[in-house]
């Protein structure tokens, strides 16, 4: 398993295009996260400008336990940068031929596949250890009096962003793995979203679509949203899902194992 | 001697076109087997299929006589078409990577590297390599993993002639190592240099399969040229004459059975003639390789 991890990190760690995307994630995630009472402050001046005053420290954003979820639903929008590396890298395999031989040299094709999913997983949990920290850190800082008896109360949304990711990743190195060449990948990743909703919104337009709404969190794209819910419609008093539901959780994981036993088929069938 | 290879009706089909048809074959230690055929004969789609880059449409093959996985291709050398390398790699790093994949020794590499002359260039990049260059870190490749056998995709492709004569020059090293090699070429005259057997594929199927020391065997031309007129008169008296042919003004005598140039030149010495020039030429593999392409017609 680990020797398999070395493969593949070995490809990656000479290549300046991983280290330059890398660096881009998690610089932008790292200053986003961190920055966000700068965002409040630029929000609340802009709104005054307009008449309205908005007393910015009346929103928690920072603050234990709410800092959880807000920061990791917040990261969650840049897990897009990671897949496009994922992408490049499988996609590259193609181009050079590079699969055709690592295969000739004496991998399987399922260990193959198991060195990329393996590197999936260590920029999932390097991700999940970057935002921990982040949110360490501005919590400590921002929350004016901490409760320890509610402080871990959304902790568990690190779980489903450790998932959220992976799922993602697993989707794009699917992706990659099924159309091979960088560019179309790429614009296929960004449509997904949209085409999924397009998907949705036909299907579910109709009078009946009352009956068969709750097939909605089946799809994969949604599927992989559902788990960190949007946190901030609370600031305007409203009811949000501040928990990790569990069946959410096991249908993500259900699109995981999917997504790669797709890449395990697809890579099994054809001549490389 | 031990089998190294033994293949088994091994057949491929791309949709109806049918690229091996039903092959056998059986490559033993210490050769060095040549693959024939003219482009898309199925050379490669067979050698694709070896190495477990090609699925198999029915027959089967195994190595070292156990059944193939992708433990068994770790103890082969193989390139195949052309190099493939990762060009932003180093040559050296490229070679560290084919070493932890082959869970090979990395400090072959140093080794491999001298073999092909590339020690001075092993921290460039891939990319920057002529193709001269590509070529021998692909046959580097193949040899870091100290293989019992290696495998050699049309090595000499595309190259110059010095680094034609340096390619042969390190197959033939490799050889001499008591290496098994199969090389597949379309390029005879390098067949015959340097291997011990060959086979000709012609569209997916096996047409010949043999030692290269018996071809032309039992045949002898010999090539006679001399000051005098009626030269080609004369050596039809000759009595171990066969057909006679004159190329570039050289007669081309074909040596009847338990005839040899010594009586050819005996034979002329009495009729006071001194060759200028005698010399005794094989059938060279070309002929025989388009004798059997042309048979299969």
């Amino acid at each position: 398993m680990l020797h398999l991890l070395q493969i593949d990190l070995k490809k990656m760690t000479s290549y300046r295009t991983f280290w330059v995307i890398c660096g881009l994630y998690f610089l932008t995630l790292g200053f986003t996260t961190a920055s966000g009472m700068e965002i409040l402050k630029w929000i609340a001046n802009k709104s005054s400008e307009f008449g309205a005053s908005i007393n910015i420290n009346r929103i928690p954003l920072y603050h234990f336990p709410d800092i959880w979820q807000n920061l990791i639903w917040i990261s969650g929008l840049f897990k897009i940068v990671l897949a496009v590396m994922v992408v490049i890298s499988i996609t590259n395999e193609y181009q050079y031929r590079t699969l055709r031989q690592n295969v000739i040299d004496g991998l399987s094709r399922w260990e193959f596949l198991q060195s990329k999913i393996l590197t999936n997983v260590l920029l999932s949990l390097v991700s999940v250890v970057m935002i921990l920290s982040i949110t360490l850190l501005t919590g400590f800082i921002y929350t004016p009096k901490i409760e320890w008896d509610f402080f871990f109360f959304g902790a568990e949304f690190f779980l489903a962003y450790f998932i959220e990711v992976f799922a993602f990743l697993s989707y794009a190195l699917m992706l990659g793995v099924l159309v091979q060449r960088s560019g179309l990948t790429i614009v296929l990743l960004m449509l997904s979203h949209m085409i999924e909703a397009i998907i949705k919104v036909n299907l579910f337009r109709e009078s009946w679509s009352t009956q068969i709404g709750w097939l909605q969190q089946f799809f994969p794209l949604e599927s992989i949203t559902n788990l960190v819910p949007l946190p901030f419609a609370r600031y305007a008093l409203q009811e949000i899902k501040d928990y990790v539901s569990i069946p959410a959780v096991l249908i993500a994981l259900g699109w995981t194992v999917l997504f790669n036993y797709f890449s395990y088929l697809k890579l099994k069938k054809s001549d490389i | 001697m031990e089998t190294v290879l033994s293949v088994n009706k091994l057949t491929k089909n791309f949709g109806k076109l049918c690229a091996v048809n039903q092959l056998d074959l059986e490559v033993k230690r210490g050769q060095v087997f040549g693959m024939l055929g003219p482009n898309g004969s199925g050379k490669t789609t067979t050698l694709g299929m070896l190495m477990g880059v090609v699925n198999p449409t029915a027959g089967s093959f195994s190595w070292f006589g156990e059944p193939a996985t992708h433990q068994t291709r770790k103890r082969i050398g193989a390139v195949l078409e052309h190099p493939i390398f990762y060009p932003y790699l180093s040559g050296q790093k490229n070679l560290e990577l084919n070493a932890m994949i082959k869970n090979a020794d990395p400090n072959n590499i140093a080794k491999v590297l001298d073999i092909v002359e590339l020690t001075a260039r092993k921290d460039d990049k891939y990319k920057t390599y002529s193709l001269g260059m590509k070529q021998r870190l692909a046959i580097a490749s193949a040899l870091v993993s100290d293989p019992i056998i290696l495998i050699l995709d049309e090595p000499t492709n595309g190259l110059d002639p010095m680094g034609i004569a340096e390619i042969r020059e390190i197959i033939k090293r490799i050889a001499n190592d008591g290496k098994t090699i199969i090389l597949a070429s379309h390029l005879l005259d390098e067949v015959q240099k340097v291997c011990t057997h060959f086979a000709v594929l012609k569209r997916g199927n096996l047409m010949h399969i043999g030692p290269v020391d018996d071809v032309g065997k039992g045949e002898e031309i010999v090539e006679v040229q001399a000051f005098h007129d009626d030269l080609g008169v004369l050596l039809q008296e000759f009595v171990g004459s066969g057909p006679i042919k004159k190329e570039n003004g050289v007669f081309q005598v074909m040596m009847k059975d338990g005839f040899h140039s010594k009586d050819l030149n005996r034979f002329l010495f009495d009729k006071g003639i001194v060759a200028s020039h005698l010399a005794t030429r094989k059938k060279s593999l070309e002929k025989q390789f388009l004798e059997i392409l042309a048979d299969a017609k």
